[in-house]
């Protein structure tokens, strides 16, 4: 077990010293899944597949969970839940505290303008604050730039798909068909399915699907679900696709 | 007569649960829902670690006296495991459903109110550790658990892994013992009459059960092995158990 690069680690485990990266000039990065407990012990937490990246000198733990915990700098799909003198209530995962969302986070707001959002109402934003002691605080637009970069309210038509937060991970990779292995996407949008749709990931384990034609919002949100809890591999992805395709005509 | 099956779980059983085990040993069926870190009632927040909410309903009727005790002591045990303190002013709920427990042949099987069960113990333990888990409840350690009685049959002394309800009734003390991975006691409940030469039988029978590392190939081992035939090994259960979820889960990898 200790043998192998990838070692399947239970909380508390020992991590083999081999397999940490020791890198000349760059600091240690730890991932999600790890605890450092000075002055050199370094532990898991969850149960997952270590992974070690030693040119970036770099280490996480890989797992699949359904409960969020917010993360510096994610992206994250928000509700409103209600809006506040300054803030707007935004709630990122079912009972949990909410997240505070700022009147002026978003692009070009000012006092007089800004979106009126209503409670239930969908944003796509990043985590700025996440704090053990302090509930969330998400924002709609860069600070250092005061662009929007695709955050912002989601509107004109769509649902939110709850799934798995390893596969919204998998969503989010630059190379999701590669790394990720997940192919619904392109093969809905592309050849096979000719479907325009507009997809949001939020690393909280949730899907927006936006689209003009409500069938489509359907059967993109009921392949990623599928792909999800069926945890099917790149063939049997081609094979829902062709089946969904087939029962939309 | 000792029930010898091993020890059976799946796990992710609940769909709606963030974390779910279903665990079956020695007689018993256990159905474990997790949820957490969520937001804490006011009058559980603390300041400083999560809380963590352990709920034990039995196979019949509701829960009385005897859940409430059990709750308690398992909440204490588990707080141990669970790492609470990156976790303030939230909660962590661990809901455990007994679905089947064995029936005892010589007793009346009606239920006192007051009259602790020990046997169940192991089983509500090691459900509630699975299925934190499978909801990914960042955690110190692993924890295995076990019961042990020390039974006296014609005059001759024996320790019994996992007592039937009847070798329980006959038993002059039964205990409940739990480990961490790191090999540490973490909870010890006796019952009974019993010198601290006995209990020390115990705890090294239960040690062996719940601390017994996965077998290695060598023969010196092997014969080892069986020699600790007397129960299950439990870490290795936990292990392979928790090494077949990992590799569903990233299947894709």
């Amino acid at each position: 077990m200790a043998s192998t690069t990838r070692p399947t680690l239970l909380p508390g485990d020992e991590i083999p010293s081999s397999l940490i990266p020791s890198h000349p000039t760059k600091p240690l990065r730890l991932g999600p899944g790890l605890r450092h407990l000075p002055p050199s012990q370094i532990l898991p937490t969850v149960s997952g597949q270590l992974i070690t990246l030693p040119q970036k000198s770099s280490m996480w733990i890989e797992y699949n969970s359904s409960r969020y915990i917010p993360t510096q700098s994610d992206l994250v799909i928000g509700t409103i839940l209600r809006s506040g003198p300054d803030f707007y209530y935004v709630l990122l995962s079912p009972f949990t505290p909410p997240a505070t969302l700022p009147h002026l986070a978003f692009e070009g707001a000012t006092k007089k303008t800004r979106p009126q959002l209503n409670p239930g109402s969908l944003v796509y934003a990043r985590v700025t604050l996440a704090n053990k002691h302090m509930d969330p605080e998400v924002e709609c637009v860069s600070a250092t730039t005061g662009k929007a970069d695709g955050l912002g309210p989601l509107t004109n038509g769509g649902m939110v798909f709850d799934v798995s937060l390893g596969f919204a991970r998998r969503l989010l990779m630059a190379k999701s068909k590669e790394e990720g292995k997940i192919e619904v996407l392109e093969l809905l949008g592309g050849e096979e399915g000719k479907l325009s749709f507009e997809t949001a990931v939020g690393r909280n384990g949730k899907v927006w699907i936006g689209s003009e034609d409500i069938k489509t919002v359907v059967i993109v949100g009921r392949a990623l679900k599928e792909t999800d809890e069926k945890k099917l591999g790149v063939e049997a992805q081609r094979k829902l696709v062709r089946k969904l395709i087939k029962e939309m005509k | 007569m000792t029930a010898t099956s091993e020890p059976e779980a799946a796990l992710g059983v609940l769909p709606r649960a963030d974390g779910s085990a279903k665990y079956s040993h020695a007689g018993y069926t256990v159905t474990a829902a997790v949820n957490g870190p969520i937001e804490a009632q006011r009058k559980d927040e603390n300041p400083y670690e999560a809380h963590v909410d352990v709920i034990v309903r039995p196979a019949a009727g509701v829960g009385g006296t005897r859940e409430r005790h059990l709750e308690s002591i398992l909440q204490s045990s588990l707080s141990h495991i669970i790492l609470i303190k990156n976790f303030p002013r939230s909660l962590i709920q661990i809901v455990l459903q007994v679905e089947d427990s064995p029936e005892n042949d010589y007793v009346n099987t009606k239920l006192v109110q007051g009259n602790l069960n020990f046997a169940i113990m192991p089983a509500l333990f090691q459900t509630a550790v699975l299925a934190l888990l499978s909801a990914g409840v960042p955690m110190r350690a692993t924890a295995t658990a076990t019961a042990v009685a020390v039974v006296f049959h014609d005059g001759v002394k024996r320790t019994v892994v996992d007592p039937s309800p009847r070798e329980i009734e006959i038993a002059r003390s039964v205990h409940v013992l739990a480990f961490t991975s790191h090999d540490e006691l973490l909870l010890a409940e006796s019952e009974g009459d019993f010198i601290v030469k006995e209990w020390d039988e115990v705890y090294e029978t239960a040690k062996k059960i719940c601390c017994h590392s996965a077998p290695a190939d060598d023969g010196m081992q092997m014969a080892l092995d069986e020699e600790a035939a007397a129960g299950p090994d439990m870490r290795h259960f936990l292990r392979s158990t928790m090494e077949s979820k990992v590799a569903a889960d990233l299947y894709w990898k």
